[in-house]
């Protein structure tokens, strides 16, 4: 007593074999078409971490190694750090092309994974950020000193009888906490979880006239937005980032020279991809340019390829 | 008598349970503020620096440790290997050609053929349009990407889930011996072993398939061996009187009666594997996933949007396809020889129609890949970023004022008794009311479990989030009971609600994450809206069933004494309908944790938030996964006492 149904799936399998059977014979779209012809380059992976600003670099990067060197790219999107690193390790990814950790990737470098390429030219500075409105109304506010003074203002129903103090995402580098203790603050840090949360909080702010203070960073094209962040940096006292020792006693975030890190595989294989990857080095407007365009809505394919029309001089020197 | 009694009874418990939670206010008024084991998040405890340090050494074996040369890393290429080859059958080039082997217009054909032929034209016109909506959304090789890795994950989850399946349907001893283990993969929230996995497997499709098979197994084999064991005893009575041996028994009895239910099983297990495709992007699975996530990061509600509404048609497409064939059922009237005729005609028309477009899509450009120039994504996104703008700058006061009523008025004063008292004020007091409400086996249980949260060391972090369950627990229950009557007493509510619950069971949590943070911030508040739209669809339809069960004839006599609508409502369909509210309220529960710590994206804190920490710095590893771990304590302890309540209720 077959079934109806299992004579159907029978049938269905049928077809589904034959279909299989029909893609084994060659097809004639392959022979039609001009696909790029495999050349040398290899084939690499490019890790796209989630902010404009490495979308920018990362694509135009992806841009040159197609359409010049032939390379096969595939991108593929990640959490910053370690998850990256751990792809980086097991071959899927080869490249990071903006990497703001301080030397965070020791443990797969040791292990001879990764290798770190030089900086990229662009300089990232992390900072606190009070909505801009604020510094007008309240001249003092940028200077940590008068922070305990305004803490009042900045209380939610999440923070209690402290300042809020919205904390960066959990893949970025951030000290809230090490600050707050060693400037002696009267805040309380609040987990944002992502960029867009961060973006979210200074705009309501700023058109709500509501007090915030937030996490930031530069290069970031939120600052054509609301160009008035420029001046609405909190200073706080310097620190020596580099001696770990002090660590405990961290009172604001330094400047940092963000670097690109590529696998040895990829640095050692004598692909024109890797003297891509050496030679590429920008400045922060270079990258504003185009991840505003990608902000404004540009396909970031795009918005890389305009860049490198206009700059051909650079893409040329990059090539080696 | 016993009525009265038992009237008693429960005065006494609810009294006991009230002045519990008395001295507990007491308690914590007087020592708000010490020893609540706060730990600041950049610090790590002894247990968290082991699990760092065993997690680096993981990391630094996997080249040489035999486990992983001769296990998992075998295991992680084969499962590569072969989702690779069915991408590259649907979704991606085959290697040394520009398209895949299939090209849309081929996939279409076939997917309208094998509906057609396992249900019928309807679904199968229903399947094919939702399929090329996919491809208007500009979403074409996500969804394919989507299709293979669910068709891979199902496979393999299929071919563990129903042997394993029908050995616990035919003994005792493995049904009891899978049951806890079952129990577990379901209380276990999502979020909580992408981490462990990609330490073993790796970031990619391998970890991201074995993440979805944890999900999807346990429902394959709970529908397979609830199939088996619920069949008519007599058919299998008359087989073994016969001189049938037990294998015989199985393959040509047991198994064809159960089919219905066991393809039923297959449709439960591809629901379940699809639910996962978005979070199983944050561990690199390929699909359509990956714009969701990247539209929560890049805030960008319209992009998340169209890739989630994908999701929905895929899910539509999905469910629809595998119930109707479950569904179609052969009459009892054998068909005539000339009804089979014309229906293997049919099918061969169709067979050959859906050849030609497999045909075609090889060998014609414009077949293989989806046509630039169809695309509405833009005018999608459009719409919902400028619809959402207007929602959230013109609702923010109002959504603010409820955030912060709820955030002071209930939140905080919560907050400040789990949290904000001595670690063993609470401890105690939650087993103590385990007790009262469950028994002493699972108050002992919550001790045990509550105690390894304290060793752990991110006791405070287990009580913020525990916070955030409890009360976005309350708010859906609050509205779910509410729907619930509306839907249980009134068909027409049921028509209209029906459709939206089934949609936001699919809909992923993230795609409405985004537009939450911009309605109320980046605040605890967000994780708990969020928590409760993901609860309200089941908590919903739990209830309405519940109400609809109530005998008609009780309800009858209710209103032949003269009883008000109001009256038979409170007084006969809510205590009737009890056992399903209960039920409610634990589903709701276990569906908001695991929500509640994806919140840890959006400014929720708290154990959620740790673990989407440690994935992404090196240093606080071990401290993600131990509150990976913690959440599941914290799972199982409210899962445990919810569920000793309903039944002893």
């Amino acid at each position: 007593m077959k079934s109806n149904f299992g004579k159907r799936s029978a049938i269905a399998a049928v077809v589904a074999s034959l279909a299989l059977v029909l893609s084994a014979c060659g097809s004639s779209v392959d022979k039609a078409s001009d696909a790029p012809a495999a050349t040398d380059c290899g084939s690499w992976g490019i890790a796209m971490h989630a902010w404009n600003g490495y979308t920018a670099s990362a694509q135009v990067v992806a841009e040159i190694a197609k359409k010049e060197l032939g390379c096969t790219i595939t991108q593929t999107t990640l959490e910053e750090a370690g998850v990256t690193y751990d792809a980086m390790e097991a071959g899927s990814v080869d490249l990071v092309i903006e990497d703001w950790g301080g030397g965070r990737w020791k443990e797969w470098v040791d292990r001879g994974a990764i290798e770190e390429v030089g900086p990229n030219g662009n300089i990232g500075l992390i900072g606190m950020y009070v909505a801009p409105w604020m510094v007008e109304k309240y001249p003092d506010i940028t200077d940590s000193k008068n922070l305990n003074k305004y803490a009042s203002l900045f209380k939610t129903a999440d923070s209690g009888s402290k300042g809020a103090w919205y904390e960066g995402p959990p893949g970025y580098t951030t000290i809230g906490e090490k600050m707050i203790s060693a400037n002696k603050l009267n805040f309380k840090a609040i987990s944002t979880g992502s960029e867009a949360a961060l973006i979210d909080v200074l705009t309501k702010a700023e058109a709500n006239k509501t007090p915030a203070l937030a996490y930031f960073y530069a290069p970031q094209t939120f600052f054509v937005k609301m160009p008035g962040l420029t001046k609405s940096r909190v200073n706080f006292p310097a620190n020596d980032w580099t001696d770990a020792a002090k660590a405990s006693g961290l009172t604001d975030y330094p400047e940092t020279v963000l670097v690109k890190l590529a696998t040895t595989k990829l640095m050692s294989s004598g692909s024109a991809f890797a003297t891509l990857v050496k030679n590429f080095n920008w400045t922060n407007d270079d990258q504003n340019a185009v991840a505003a365009d990608i902000e404004a809505g540009t396909d970031p394919a795009a918005a890389a390829q305009k860049w490198i029309d206009a700059n051909p001089d650079k893409v040329k020197a990059w090539l080696g | 008598m016993l009525d009265r009694l038992i009237v008693q009874f429960h005065l006494k418990k609810s009294y006991l349970l009230l002045g519990l939670v008395f001295i507990w206010i007491v308690l914590s008024r007087l020592f708000q503020g010490t020893q609540t084991l706060e730990l600041p998040v950049s610090e790590n405890t002894s247990v968290t620096t082991a699990f760092g340090d065993a997690a680096a050494s993981i990391r630094g074996n996997r080249t040489k440790s035999p486990a992983f040369i001769y296990f998992f890393n075998p295991i992680r290429v084969g499962i590569n290997g072969f989702v690779q080859v069915i991408r590259t059958l649907i979704a991606i080039p085959a290697p040394g050609s520009i398209i895949p082997v299939i090209g849309w217009l081929g996939f279409a054909g076939l997917i309208a053929f094998a509906v057609y032929a396992t249900s019928n034209w309807r679904t199968s016109l229903l399947a094919t349009s939702l399929l090329l909506g996919c491809g208007a959304l500009g979403m074409w090789t996500y969804t394919m990407d989507t299709f293979a890795m669910t068709i891979a994950a199902v496979l393999l989850s299929l071919a563990i889930g129903i042997p394993l399946g029908i050995w616990a349907g035919l003994s005792d001893r493995v049904l009891k011996l899978l049951t806890p283990i079952l129990d577990l993969a379901q209380i276990l929230p999502t979020l909580v072993y992408l981490a462990p996995l990609a330490l073993f497997f790796l970031i990619g499709a391998a970890s991201a398939t074995i993440a979805t098979m944890v999900y999807s197994i346990p429902i394959s084999i709970r529908i397979t061996s609830h199939a088996i064991r619920n069949l008519n005893y007599s058919p299998i009575e008359a087989s073994t009187s016969m001189g049938a041996t037990t294998k015989q028994t199985l393959a040509k009895v047991q198994l064809p009666m159960a089919k219905q239910m066991i393809v039923l099983g297959i449709n439960q297990t591809v629901m379940a594997a699809l639910s996962f495709v978005v979070i199983a992007a944050l561990i690199g699975a390929p699909g359509l996933g990956k714009p969701v996530v990247d539209a929560l990061i890049i805030r960008n509600v319209g992009q998340g949007f169209v890739a989630g509404l994908a999701v929905v048609f895929v899910a539509i497409l999905l469910d629809r396809s595998t119930s109707a064939a479950a569904k179609h059922q052969e009459s009892f009237i054998p068909p005539t020889p000339k009804q089979i005729i014309r229906k293997r005609i049919k099918l061969g028309i169709a067979a050959t129609v859906a050849i030609v477009m497999i045909f075609l899509s090889r060998a014609q450009l414009w077949a293989a890949v989806w046509p630039e120039k169809i695309d509405f994504s833009d005018a999608v996104a459009r719409v919902t970023n400028t619809a959402t703008n207007w929602t959230t700058t013109n609702l923010y006061i109002f959504t603010v004022g409820f955030k912060d009523f709820i955030s002071n008025w209930v939140l905080n004063p919560l907050e400040a008794l789990l949290g904000g008292s001595p670690w063993y004020v609470t401890l105690l007091l939650i087993v103590f009311i385990a007790l009262v409400i469950g028994g002493v086996r699972v108050s002992l249980l919550s001790l045990v479990l509550l105690g390894l949260i304290v060793l752990s060391g991110l006791w405070h972090d287990a009580m913020i989030t525990l916070t955030q369950t409890i009360v976005a627990t309350l708010l859906t229950m609050t509205v779910g009971i509410l729907l619930g009557i509306l839907i249980g007493r009134n068909n027409r509510a049921e028509k209209i609600l029906r459709p939206f619950l089934d949609a936001g069971q699919t809909l992923p949590a993230f795609v409405y994450l985004v537009p939450m943070l911009g309605l109320f911030g980046p605040t605890r508040f967000t994780a708990i809206a969020t928590g409760i739209v993901y609860a309200i669809p089941v908590v919903v339809k739990i209830v309405g069933e519940g109400i609809r069960a109530v005998p008609a004839t009780i309800i009858e006599a209710a209103t032949a004494a003269g009883s008000s609508t109001r009256q038979i409502i409170t007084k006969v369909q809510l205590p009737a309908a009890k056992k399903a509210i209960l039920l409610a309220a634990n589903q709701g529960m276990i569906f908001v944790l695991a929500v509640v710590v994806i919140g840890g994206f959006v400014g929720s804190g708290g154990l959620g938030y740790l673990v989407i920490l440690g994935g992404s710095k090196p240093d606080l590893q071990g401290k993600g996964l131990v509150a990976g771990l913690v959440i599941l304590l914290l799972g199982v302890t409210i899962d445990r006492i919810a569920q000793a309540g309903a039944k002893r209720a």
